[in-house]
């Protein structure tokens, strides 16, 4: 059943952006002073190929089958180990270059992009059937937004910075907070969430 | 009645893009609906208004705010506009319209973030204090409009037609995020190399090698950078790449004498373009510059005043 589900996720598009979202973080190593601008980006690309991971363009028969929205939204869940497994590979590979950033907080970013892609799409497929694309560009929206909003950089850090610490929250602080806020929309986002809770 | 469709269909190319102006007004008001490029607009109206805090230190981070918002939002949401057109395809395609026709109204829609960029090249000329023009580095009056030009208008007309470009022929579901980010990171880049490598002709070719450019640098207190490239040719190669992506969107769906045509007008601006990209590339300083409050400007490295290099 687990294998049927999974044949549905858009795989073209989840290895596609993953495999973008490589060849930009691989770039960040090949120049002094890149990762810290490209493996943003490269993270968001992965929030956004995690956001396309429930995009059902059969959602109006796949909705009403037998299946829960539970099971289906853990089976596709598994789909996240591809965006989750390249990034992990890129931070790997930048521990080993030893390019001067906090990779445990780098990981922890990684897993919290991830996440993030994958609540908001979580949250937008209760409206529509493929909700991939405005996920995506929500996703990449709040992870790069520090960076060409000055304003917001100095509220709060996406991506863990090399040198001292900046102003505002921190990149750990926040990606607690969101990855608890972005695990609350998921179990809110499923309806046998909300029915076993209501009397 | 399908025979009287097919006469239409037959007989609407030759009258060229005879429906043009409504489907241009409905795509328009499509368009400025859209939540992305109206998230756009908002936020370019607040970098507005933030130009008025004070005396400017660096050009470059407030003239790339329209570039970003209504350039870059723009094209998603000019991407997104031409990506719904296709799920309706089957009832379009027996329309008396040609898909010329529908993608050259599409492009119509791209005047509006130009008009707002034109708004905010005005704002930014009329309200932002400087203390004085040498925050724009070496460069004549000319050029110095011609940098703004390439900052603030010109990549609000180019974003979205790219997005039209790109949602004719690529199929992928994320094309807009991806090319999105793409460009950001590569512009970003550049900029960061350009900086370090200043005086090299491979790294200035790479500079130019973008839609945005930056093309000075504050470095240290009343110092600023000014790099190699003809600012005007600048302009004319964004041009150049926006003509580019009209004919390549206009190419889909053309056959037989259209696509000929277009093919050959699409050589053509290429040609003009590459020649644009080698002007710009072989124009102005041929040495990167500082320049400081009240003096001539001199080769980077032999600045007497502190820089962060």
């Amino acid at each position: 059943m687990a294998a049927v589900l999974l044949r549905a996720v858009p795989w073209p598009a989840v290895s596609g952006i993953t495999a973008v979202a490589v060849v930009t973080g691989a770039g960040g190593f090949a120049w002094p002073g890149g990762a810290q601008i490209l493996l943003p980006i490269a993270f968001a690309l992965l929030a956004g190929a995690a956001a396309f991971v429930l995009d059902e363009p059969a959602s109006a028969v796949v909705d009403v089958t037998p299946t829960g929205r539970v099971r289906r939204t853990a089976v596709r869940a598994l789909a996240l180990l591809v965006p989750l497994g390249a990034g992990t590979a890129l931070v790997l590979a930048g521990a080993l270059r030893a390019a001067e950033l906090p990779w445990p907080t780098v990981g922890l970013a990684l897993a919290g992009s991830v996440l993030l892609g994958f609540a908001i799409a979580c949250v937008l497929r209760q409206h529509v059937g493929e909700p991939g694309t405005q996920a995506s560009a929500a996703a990449a929206f709040v992870l790069i937004a520090p960076g060409f909003l000055p304003f917001v950089a100095g509220w709060v850090q996406t991506f863990p910075a090399a040198g001292p610490a900046p102003r505002g929250l921190s990149s750990t602080t926040f990606w607690w907070l969101a990855g608890t806020a972005c695990l609350a929309a998921i179990a809110a986002s499923v309806p046998e969430f909300r029915r076993r809770r209501s009397p | 009645m399908t025979e009287t469709i097919a006469a239409r269909r037959t007989t609407a190319p030759e009258s060229g893009l005879g429906p043009l102006t409504p489907l241009a007004w409905r795509e328009t008001r499509r368009y400025v609906r859209n939540p992305v490029f109206l998230a756009g607009v908002v936020f370019t109206a607040f970098a507005v208004k933030s130009w008025h805090a004070g005396a400017v230190q660096e050009i470059g981070t407030l003239s790339a705010y329209p570039a970003i918002f209504l350039g870059g939002f723009g094209m998603i949401a000019a991407c997104w506009l031409t990506q719904s057109t296709r799920r309706s395809a089957e009832a379009l395609d027996v329309t008396p319209t040609t898909p010329q026709a529908r993608t050259a109204a599409l492009c119509a829609v791209a005047i509006v973030p130009f008009l707002l960029g034109c708004l905010s090249l005005l704002l930014f000329v009329r309200i932002q204090p400087l203390d004085g023009v040498w925050r724009y580095g070496a460069f004549s009056p000319s050029d110095r409009m011609a940098v703004l030009l390439s900052q603030l208008v010109v990549p609000t007309l180019g974003g979205p037609l790219l997005g039209i470009a790109l949602a004719r022929w690529v199929r992928f579901p994320g094309t807009a995020i991806v090319a999105f980010l793409f460009l950001y990171g590569w512009v970003s880049l550049i900029t960061i190399l350009a900086w370090n490598h200043a005086n090299s002709v491979p790294f200035v070719m790479l500079r130019f090698f973008a839609p945005f450019t930056f093309f000075t640098l504050t470095d240290g207190p009343y110092n600023v950078d000014t790099w190699r490239g003809s600012p005007w040719f600048f302009v004319g190669w964004q041009l150049g790449l926006c003509a580019v992506a009209v004919t390549v969107a206009l190419l889909r769906g053309a056959d037989g004498r259209r696509q000929r045509r277009l093919i050959r007008a699409l050589v053509a601006v290429a040609a003009v373009t590459a020649l644009m990209y080698a002007l710009t590339v072989t124009g102005g300083w041929d040495h990167p510059v500082v320049s400081h409050l009240g003096q001539a400007p001199v080769p980077i490295g032999h600045s007497p005043h502190p820089t962060n290099r």
